[in-house]
């Protein structure tokens, strides 16, 4: 059996199978990114809080942006060498746009590196701070977690002496991290009590945990299967109880239909007693001595004396003081704050005067001083350049973010103007890839900062939790770079072991190489989409 | 010279799996398990939906108990399948809790639709029939076909799977809302072990699925007709199957969308559908950035979500369209206002997807767009009834099992389609929103309409498939309790509905029934009024479990002791399909097909018998012979 027109076009179609099939594919995931740009403009339209105007370095973008037209046109020029029956000018072309897909990635890999390093925090009042977080240091060195990754200051330290673990859900990772850091400490946690459990109906309590047993997973998974045959035996009990009472009061009242009776019909508990064992559902430990603990802000709900993990393990002990210390504070941002003055009919400027961070932080008081001068300049420049409209208001004004917003290049500018020497060429133009150069630029330009955790609103790495743009930024941006790979995984398969099917039916290659260079061209063509929207606008 | 090309080609097509060709003996794995030939994957699509659609049915027995005994503990005639630590987990004294209750009621809706309904008429069907149907040797992609089919089995095993972890499967509804479904597990600190993380994978895995199915089914259908085969030469059914395909190829990427957003939501906590300032009794106040909107999912969901009704529907339809026509002896009743009312059912279900959200507040403007369009939908709807009954006038019916299925459809679907006119205007709706009025209506549409429609089709080419008719007395003991069950079970839901049930309450009303005794609760009095229907339905449902027992029975027992067909054309029907042997071998046809005329050419005065097939070619008049100028190339058949 064969299946027609896999070479050659149908005369009345005028289109070989995959051409319609890459056609009909192409129909869908112009849909599927449909969803996400109305996602986008619903998300944009409707966000409550100062949607990040080109807030993308733009010179990756843009050189992505001729990278990917460059490979639109040598695909092409790959495929009509196939044609041409040229071999080898197809391998130079298609190795080309293989060539441009990497660099693609390259650029992008770049680019999300930066943003998944850095910090943002929102303070309660809407104030935004953004820069690199430290590392946890003890005796100046860097401390690391028992999985060997260093750890950031933005840890919820908590002395505790007590811990709780449910026996329903624990998270063993966590419960290996406890130990870890107990261990580190030279402390020992041990089972507060005896664990007694019933492991037969009318048998005897047995002690499956001595008190003074050491924390671990194993000992937990014993508890827990303990646990959970209790569980499982108290339920048949109750369950035969409950539908024997059924069967009575049924037999009792035939009459009644089921919600009349539900009121009366109920196991008597002292009956059902002897039949049930205990479940043993949380589990008490002593920490010895009290070991500083430190948890990710996102795993525990904290409390002065009692916190909880999600897994519901309970901390007891004292939370102490869990500063998230900002090793280069780069960027303040007042816009949200701006806008939620502007909403309450406060002004924007006095509210940012007001605020705990210029009044608490000399660094953020002077660069805000600073920055209101160079609105004004910037005020009087456009007053200058375009004038005003017949009402006598000025034509153009600075916007919401030349107002609000101190970005890196400001605080480098401010420190420039202050006679600080500037960044070789080089040097800068590296800073529009990877971000500003703490290094070279130094303390004065980007301050350490410490933030009083009671102080933060909310807090985030610059990943899609942060915000929402954030989260669509990553994913379209996502999604568009696994069509990239997926595109020149296909194309480089052409590439690298085309030959054997050149040498059979190069008409079928190249009818192939079509196919794929039609997606490649989607490939490009979304990416002409996305990087306006998503630098630009 | 382009068919010698072909033929070279063809030959190079196979180089690497040199055991597919027909010449060869596939070997078991390759013939059975990972097989390319249409026919087995129909077949494996059907033998799954009809195993996801029994599981879908058990967990719907359950909730039925928890409706209509709420107090009293699961039965073990229903409990043995769980293991007693399940039990202990998801069962409070052995009563469905209403977590439970959430969780099957959500598993069950999407079972039905994704998992059951939709591979059976779109998976089964369209995969068997289709190739046949258009006289091509198998589909344009048979690898693709069988990655279609691999890909629904591990999304299906995903989802289903998830029945088993720590956070049981997922429990947000089947159209997984958010915020609730982007809170919903938040204990389990892996996320990707959570039911409901589980869910999105799952339907990542389907939508996949159905996207290369849809291509793989409208490039089928382009290319690969046989010769002569014109447009409007296609069987009604090849029609309903391309108009299905691009309902799935257009409707599904946003909901696929929307489930990498909430997917994005739940694993790096972003916030496309959680609104800012969000509050849980449970966690506080969320640790999000807010600033999302649950809106937006509602839309992407629901622009699948209405689309996905068609596609429900269609294939079912399609079925009845082809039997009908058999078993009247007599052509389809307008033909083509039905190929033109499916095109425009198509077009129009893109657009009325937000009468689903009339109680979102998205205002009048909008609710009266979205109004408008979906009473013009049922324009068509009522075209392609209409035109389906009046072919039944004057026809020289045949009462044979398919015939029983498909006359019971028009009916049973007729109710399910006019029941949810008052739920197209948006004043209505607001009273029967979410009560058990919808959920009546479009269980009339998906069980005894659709579900129907596929059992007729299921009777209906069982004798192409297997060589043999299914049976005839088992039958009727599956169709005439089905069909009053069915009836039982839904009817009282639209009255049940009206007077306020709401479709969520786990224990059928009985909540409320305290309240009525001496307060002046809105729904008071109609709670106790109608709460015995509860009972009533609940044993209906389960009769109808009952009442499948027949049809497995027939669907083995016939495999070995059916009566065997006569012929290859056992109805004695016009459509292709009839004209391979039977079972229809590798590669389809045994001749090359060549297309004469229309597809439902019955009891023509000028021709002996009361039917001429397609491919049978005209002696008398050559006049009417049509040799296609532009198929010169078709390429030979062995």
């Amino acid at each position: 059996m064969e299946i027609p027109y896999i070479v050659t076009p149908r005369k009345d179609t005028g289109l070989f199978n995959s051409k319609i099939a890459i056609w009909l594919f192409l129909a869908s995931e112009v849909m599927l990114f449909g969803g996400f740009f109305s996602a986008y403009v619903f998300l944009r339209i409707g966000a409550d809080y100062p949607w990040p105007e080109r807030t993308l370095p733009v010179l990756p973008g843009l050189i992505n942006t001729f990278v990917l037209i460059g490979s639109s046109v040598t695909v092409v020029f790959a495929w009509a060498s196939l044609k041409l029956r040229q071999w080898r000018r197809f391998q130079i072309f298609m190795g080309i746009t293989v060539a441009c897909a990497a660099i693609f990635m390259v650029l992008k890999g770049i680019e999300y590196n930066v943003k998944l390093h850095h910090q943002a925090v929102r303070l309660k009042d809407y104030t935004v701070i953004e820069g690199h977080l430290g590392y946890e240091k003890e005796d100046g060195v860097e401390v690391k977690d028992y999985k060997g990754h260093k750890i950031e200051e933005n840890q919820i330290l908590i002395e505790a002496s007590k811990l709780t673990f449910s026996t329903v859900r624990f998270h063993k990772p966590w419960v290996e991290s406890l130990m870890g850091q107990a261990a580190h400490h030279n402390a020992e946690i041990t089972l507060t009590e005896d664990i007694k459990a019933i492991t037969e109906i009318g048998g005897k309590e047995e002690v499956i945990a001595k008190a003074g047993d050491k924390l671990s997973p194993g000992l937990l998974s014993r508890i827990q299967k303990a646990h959970l045959a209790a569980r499982k035996s108290n339920s048949v009990h109750r369950t035969a109880a409950l539908r024997e009472e059924w069967k009575i009061a049924k037999n009792d009242s035939p009459e009644l239909k089921g919600w009349q009776l539900a009121g009366a019909v109920s196991v008597d508990p002292a009956a059902l007693a002897p039949k049930l064992i205990s479940e043993i559902s949380t589990v008490g430990f002593t920490v010895n001595p009290p070991v500083e603990f430190m948890f990710r802000p996102r795993d525990v709900q904290e409390g002065a004396t009692q916190s909880r993990l999600r897994d519901d393990t309970v901390i007891e002990g004292k939370l102490l003081e869990s500063p998230m210390i900002f090793h280069h504070v780069d960027a303040i941002d007042f816009q949200h704050l701006a806008m939620k003055a502007e909403q309450k009919g406060i002004d924007p400027i006095s509210a940012i005067d007001a605020s705990w961070l210029v009044q608490n932080s000399p660094f953020a008081r002077e660069a805000w001083e600073w920055h209101k001068g160079e609105v004004a300049k910037l005020e009087a420049e456009l007053l200058k350049d375009y004038g005003t409209d017949k009402k006598g208001n000025p034509k153009r004004e600075p916007t919401h973010k030349d107002r609000y917003r101190i970005g890196w290049k400001e605080l480098v500018k401010k420190v420039e103007s202050e006679g600080r020497p500037k960044l070789s060429g080089t040097a800068s133009l590296a800073e529009e890839f990877v971000g500003p150069n703490y290094a070279a630029r130094g303390d004065e330009t980007f301050p350490h900062f410490s933030v009083p955790r009671e102080q933060i609103g909310f807090a985030s790495k610059f990943t899609p939790s942060w915000n929402t743009y954030y989260a669509i930024y990553f994913t379209m941006t996502g999604l568009h770079g696994l069509h990239v790979i997926g595109g020149a995984i296909v194309l480089g398969y052409y590439l690298f072991c085309g030959k054997k099917m050149y040498l059979a039916n190069p008409e079928w290659l190249a009818n192939r190489v079509e196919v794929g260079g039609l997606f490649w061209h989607f490939v490009d063509l979304v990416w002409i989409f996305v990087f306006p929207v998503l630098y630009l606008m | 010279m382009s068919s010698h090309d072909h033929t070279l080609a063809g030959h190079d097509a196979h180089h690497d799996d040199h055991h597919h060709d027909d010449h060869h003996n596939p070997g078991f794995i390759q013939k059975y398990v990972f097989s390319t030939d249409h026919k087995w994957i129909g077949i494996q699509y059907g033998i799954t939906a009809l195993l996801f659609l029994a599981f879908g049915f058990y967990l719907m027995m359950v909730m039925r108990w928890s409706i209509a005994y709420p107090h009293e503990p699961l039965p073990s005639w229903m409990s043995w399948i769980f293991t007693d630590g399940w039990k202990a987990r998801w069962l409070q004294d052995g009563k469905v809790t209403g977590e439970t209750y959430n969780m099957f009621g959500a598993m069950h809706g999407t079972i039905m639709v994704f998992l059951g309904i939709v591979p059976l008429g779109f998976g089964a069907f369209g995969n068997y029939v289709t190739p046949l149907q258009i006289g091509a040797p198998d589909m344009a992609f048979p690898k693709l076909n069988m990655m279609s089919y691999w890909l629904y089995l591990a999304g299906g095993l995903v989802m289903c799977g998830s029945f088993f972890l720590e956070s049981g499967a997922a429990k947000s509804g089947w159209t997984n809302y958010s915020p609730l479904a982007g809170f919903a597990d938040g204990q389990v600190v892996n996320q990707w072990l959570s039911g409901q993380t589980q869910w999105l994978g799952g339907l990542v895995l389907l939508i996949t699925s159905s996207l290369l199915g849809s291509v793989n089914f409208i490039t089928t259908i382009i290319n690969l007709r046989a010769r002569g085969m014109t447009w409007m030469r296609l069987p009604f059914f090849v029609w309903a199957m391309l108009v299905t395909g691009f309902l799935l190829l257009l409707a599904f990427p946003p909901l696929e969308a929307a489930g990498i957003m909430q997917l994005m939501d739940r694993v790096t906590h972003s916030s496309f559908f959680m609104p800012s300032g969000l509050f849980t009794k449970s966690e506080g106040l969320a640790d999000l950035s807010g600033g999302g909107s649950p809106l937006l999912f509602q839309h992407l969901f629901w622009f699948l979500g209405h689309p996905e009704v068609y596609v429900l529907l269609l294939p079912s339809l399609a079925c009845v369209a082809e039997i009908i026509p058999v078993n009247t002896r007599k052509p389809l009743w307008g033909y083509k206002s039905m190929v033109y009312s499916v095109l425009v059912l198509g077009f129009l279900s893109f657009i009325v997807w937000a009468h689903h959200m009339y109680m979102t507040g998205m205002g009048p403007v909008v609710s009266t767009w979205f109004q408008t369009t979906t009473v013009l939908i049922s324009v068509p709807s009522v075209i392609l009834l209409t035109a389906m009954i009046i072919s039944l006038w004057g026809g020289s019916i045949r009462f044979t099992m398919p015939m029983i299925w498909a006359c019971a459809f028009l009916p049973m679907f007729g109710i399910g389609g006019l029941t949810g006119l008052p739920l197209a205007f948006n004043l209505a709706d607001l009273h029967l929103h979410d009560t058990y009025y919808v959920i009546g209506h479009f269980h009339y549409v998906v069980a005894p309409g659709i579900l129907f429609g596929l059992f007729a089709g299921i009777y209906h080419w069982y004798p192409k498939v297997t060589g043999r008719y299914m049976k005839n007395s088992l039958g009727h003991l599956h169709f005439w309790p089905s069909l009053i069950c069915m009836n039982i079970i839904f009817f009282p839901m639209l009255v049940q509905g009206m007077a306020g049930f709401h479709r969520r309450w786990y224990n059928g009303g009985d909540a409320y029934l305290s309240k009525a005794q001496d307060s002046v609760n809105v729904f008071g009095n109609t709670v106790v009024q109608h709460i015995d229907l509860n009972i009533l339905m609940s044993m209906g449902a389960w009769t109808l479990a009952i009442a499948q027992i027949p049809f497995i029975l027939n669907v083995f027992l016939s495999l070995k002791f059916g009566k065997k067909v006569e012929n290859d054309n056992p109805w004695d029907a016009t459509t292709l399909e009839w004209a391979t042997p039977t079972p229809p071998g590798h590669g389809n046809f045994t001749f090359d097909p060549v297309v004469y005329r229309g597809p439902y050419e019955y009891s023509r005065p000028d021709c002996e018998g009361d039917f001429l097939p397609q491919w049978v070619e005209p002696k008398a008049k050559p006049a009417e012979v049509k040799p296609d100028p532009v198929h010169d190339n078709t390429p030979s058949a062995h």
